[in-house]
């Protein structure tokens, strides 16, 4: 069994259950935490989210852990962003109010064209050969947001097509951000977080 | 591109899963965490369990049925409907394993509260529950709690219009359990163009989905009682509609 911890990043908002269940069956250890010193005991920090940007950066704050996660990032540890987890590692978001992100990753969250609401499965298409991501070029996974990643594309790693391609994997060094969820698309998304932890814990 | 679903329902009343027939007759069916199991299994593309008697009897949401369900650890999205009071609601459910958020009493009783949900969770967590017939040219909104119909009031339309609410579950309760009952003048008479439905009741034949999946305003079909009448009905209603939008079928992997 591997022996790499997940710190799941506790800041009140997400489906903790199903992220920590899928992290455990894929043999990982996990601990679910707001206290840093109980993260810093980790090997890759995942930041889940359900929810609007400005309460999950409000959370953030409440905690102290804004700080935190960026001095993480930038000690080079890793950092993987899922859903809106991932929308809080760019820069700032314009959803309800413009609001500041940890910019780890440069670029900004923007409304879906026409007020669109991307909900269901849809296909990830690898665009830079990035080998964490590779086994998932083609398969379905679960997205659920009306918010999406704009930015540099050297930052973009997959896109999926509603109907034009917009952002779904995007990455800088050790920091990764993945618009849809791994831990609720069946096999192809448990065989992707798995890459995914196992290719940035080694790297 | 992205897909249209075809969702998996367990209905829940008095901690049991039944199957129902228009929302008035019931035949147990067992635990509902073993019928969310099998769909999880059977590859849905969604899960919607949805608990009958919370908010006629005025409990709030089962948070320990969703503890429990929580902690099957699905790897399927899941929609959890039946008793949300509030924003507090939600949140829970949310933290137990809920991946959205259906909302029915709450349209009726408490319009701030629904706001207050999109505001914390987003709108694409929001779905509204609406029982609805079609008769005499208009649409017919059910209150579970009366039993009695109304038209939908404006206040309504006007958040379902606002973009506050993702996807509406239009429930055709008069057919629901019935086979192949699924009014189609219920789409069309559905007033709010740019939202997506989610059609519910009555719907068991593939080529009455086929139909359903060829309207663009139609996101999603939901199937209940029409499950659970055989093995693997989800592989097999999927490769009946291999020409329609729709992810594949999936087979679990055994490790």
């Amino acid at each position: 069994m591997s022996r790499v911890v997940v710190g799941v990043v506790d800041y009140g908002l997400g489906n903790h259950a199903s992220l920590i269940h899928c992290l455990r069956d894929l043999g990982f250890r996990v601990h679910l935490s707001a206290d840093t010193t109980e993260l810093n005991r980790t090997d890759i920090l995942i930041l889940p989210g359900v929810g609007t940007f400005p309460a999950a950066m409000q959370g953030l704050q409440r905690l102290n852990l804004i700080g935190y996660i960026q001095k993480q990032a930038g000690r080079h540890h890793p950092v993987v962003g899922i859903c809106l987890g991932m929308q809080l590692l760019t820069s700032f978001s314009h959803e309800i109010e413009l609001t500041a992100g940890l910019d780890l990753i440069p670029g900004v969250v923007v409304a879906i064209p026409k007020g669109k609401w991307h909900i269901g499965w849809n296909t990830l298409v690898c665009t830079n050969g990035d080998p964490l991501f590779q086994l998932s070029d083609g398969l379905d996974f679960y997205f659920n947001h009306s918010y999406c990643y704009f930015g540099p594309e050297n930052y973009q790693v997959c896109v999926t097509h509603f109907p034009t391609p917009f952002s779904s994997v995007i990455r800088r060094g050790n920091v990764v951000g993945i618009q849809f969820h791994p831990e609720k698309s069946q096999d192809a998304g448990k065989e992707l977080l798995r890459s995914v932890i196992m290719g940035l814990v080694d790297a | 591109m992205l897909k249209k679903r075809l969702i998996g329902v367990v209905t829940v009343k008095n901690g049991r899963a039944v199957q129902s027939f228009g929302y008035c007759r019931y035949l147990p069916l067992g635990t509902p965490e073993f019928m969310v199991e099998n769909l999880d299994r059977w590859g849905a593309d969604e899960i919607l369990i949805q608990v009958i008697d919370r908010s006629v009897s005025g409990l709030g949401p089962d948070l320990s049925l969703m503890k429990r369900i929580g902690e099957l650890g699905l790897e399927t999205p899941l929609a959890y409907a039946g008793g949300v009071r509030s924003a507090e609601d939600g949140i829970k459910l949310v933290a137990l394993g809920a991946d959205r958020i259906v909302v029915d009493t709450l349209l009726r009783a408490d319009l701030s509260s629904v706001k207050a949900l999109a505001s914390s969770l987003g709108s694409q967590a929001l779905v509204a529950s609406l029982p609805m017939r079609y008769s005499g040219n208009q649409l017919e909104w059910l209150d579970y709690r009366t039993s009695c119909t109304t038209a939908v009031t404006d206040d309504v339309l006007k958040v379902l219009d606002s973009k506050l609410i993702s996807e509406a579950l239009l429930i055709d309760f008069e057919h629901e359990g019935k086979q192949g009952g699924f009014d189609m003048g219920l789409i069309g008479a559905f007033p709010i163009e740019g939202m997506q439905i989610i059609a519910f009741g009555g719907i068991s034949e593939s080529r009455q989905m086929k139909a359903l999946f060829c309207s663009p305003r139609v996101a999603a079909v939901a199937v209940g009682n029409f499950l659970s009448y055989r093995e693997h009905a989800f592989q097999k209603y999927k490769n009946a509609l291999r020409e329609s939008p729709l992810r594949p079928a999936t087979y679990r992997k055994v490790n």
